[in-house]
């Protein structure tokens, strides 16, 4: 598919969002609470899928996780815009290398269950999802979470870190 | 401590202490530029951090599931096919008429503060006589193609290039006219905006080759073709077309003819297609 991509086929793309729509969207959805909004980050993120397939194919990874991070770092964008307070990132900027070079363990990741998703939340103690939360659907800047709950910045770095390390032993069957 | 450019320069605890942070997006961009800059540059081990990213998946699987509107993919493929083809473009216009043109880009379904401010200016309502029969000409064409898929995109782009038009004339003071064939093929809708700025929708136009266009001209009171730009068509048929400059006169005639060469002075061959300017509303 994705040779096909990068050669600009619309096939390639109609397969792409036949398989990825329900997905994008939801993300899409999730982040910003708007449904035009959500449609407007979707279609972008598929189009711009579609213009760039050809650096990706010199990459690596699952089309899967590539496109959703670019459903995120869209939906992320628009809702910061929203709120003008908000020191807006480089939009030329790509997500971070850790989001569009998925390892192996990422691939596999795409295959999970839900009861194995809820297993992994559910390690997370409620103020490590708080900030999780804030930070990756809210868009919330580690400083504006901190300022939001009223907790010293270098703990909410210390949650987001930990809860996410937690999860991942969870998944990786290790006790959390 | 700062490196380039302002860009704080950080140790490797401390970028392993914002790992989190980091995956999630949550850092601002000079920190972020900063962490970005520490994990090209050093040698240690950064394995951890790899390893929350890889967790994101597991939050994209834990959102609820909504279903995207059906709507949707029409406007996601008829902008990819329509920036596909290769958008129609105008070229400069002669000295005679000089019009300005405006090349005409794919179209992009507005983003959704451009709809906002579009419904907002929309004091004078379309004429319902070129909205049935903007809805005639995408049903005539969709039925006539439907068959094969690529042709459907094709029909998607020219619904997108009436929606183009039908945006166009939902502004006071705005001029529409429905573009009859003058022979067999080439039908379609344009708006004059009070600005002069003409968009044009056409289907069922012979496909150009080589150096043949379309010439879009007006003809004003005085009777002459003023040359307003010109534009190749695909083998779709379909075109859409914009240009600037025009003085928005009710009364005055929008025409196409197939030429040799862009850029005449005055029409060589018949006219392909035309209609008479009204005010919408």
């Amino acid at each position: 598919m994705l040779v096909r991509l990068a050669d600009g086929e619309l096939d390639a793309l109609e397969d792409l969002y036949d398989r990825y729509k329900t997905m994008a969207y939801s993300i899409a959805y999730r982040i910003t609470n708007d449904a035009t909004l959500a449609e407007d980050v979707v279609q972008e993120a598929f189009l711009g899928a579609w213009r760039n397939a050809a650096r990706y194919v010199e990459g690596r990874g699952s089309v899967k996780t590539w496109l959703l991070s670019i459903v995120h770092h869209r939906a992320i964008d628009a809702v910061r815009r929203r709120r003008p307070t908000t020191e807006l990132p480089d939009l030329e900027l790509p997500p971070p290398d850790s989001l569009t070079v998925p390892d192996v363990w990422s691939e596999v990741a795409v295959g999970l269950d839900a009861a194995t998703v809820q297993g992994a939340l559910a390690v997370l103690s409620d103020v490590q999802r708080e900030a999780i939360e804030l930070a990756y659907f809210g868009g919330l800047t580690q400083q504006e979470i901190a300022q939001r709950t009223g907790t010293p910045l270098g703990t909410v770095k210390s949650r987001m870190r930990l809860g996410l390390l937690a999860m991942r032993r969870k998944l990786e069957g290790e006790p959390s | 401590m700062s490196g380039p450019a302002g860009t704080p320069v950080l140790t490797h605890d401390e970028v392993v202490e914002m790992g989190g942070a980091f995956v999630l997006g949550a850092l601002d961009p000079a920190d972020a530029a900063a962490v970005r800059t520490h994990l090209a540059t050093c040698r240690e081990d950064h394995s951890e951090i790899e390893g929350l990213g890889s967790v994101l998946a597991v939050l994209d699987e834990s959102v609820p599931v909504v279903e995207p509107p059906a709507g949707l993919k029409a406007r996601i493929m008829a902008a990819a096919a329509a920036e596909s083809s290769g958008a129609p473009t105008t070229v400069a216009p002669t000295p005679v008429a000089a019009p300005t043109t405006v090349a005409a880009a794919p179209t992009p379904f507005p983003t959704a503060d451009e709809r906002a401010a579009r419904q907002a200016r929309r004091t004078s309502p379309l004429s319902w006589a070129l909205r049935i029969a903007a809805v005639v000409a995408i049903v005539a064409l969709g039925a006539s193609t439907l068959v094969l898929r690529n042709q459907l995109t094709d029909a998607q782009a020219y619904q997108q290039a009436v929606t183009a038009v039908i945006d166009a004339a939902g502004e006071p003071g705005a001029l529409t006219a429905v573009l009859t064939a003058d022979g067999d093929t080439g039908t379609g809708l344009a708006a004059v905006s009070p600005s002069g700025q003409v968009t044009i929708a056409m289907q069922d136009l012979a496909p150009t080759t080589g150096s043949t266009v379309y010439t879009a001209w007006v003809i004003g009171g005085d009777g002459v073709p003023v040359d307003i730009g010109s534009f190749p068509v695909g083998r779709a048929g379909t075109a859409s077309f914009t240009a600037a400059g025009v003085t928005p006169t009710a009364g005055i005639v929008l025409a196409l003819t197939r030429e040799p060469v862009p850029g005449l002075t005055a029409p060589s061959g018949p006219v392909v297609s035309k209609g008479v300017a009204t005010a919408a509303g």
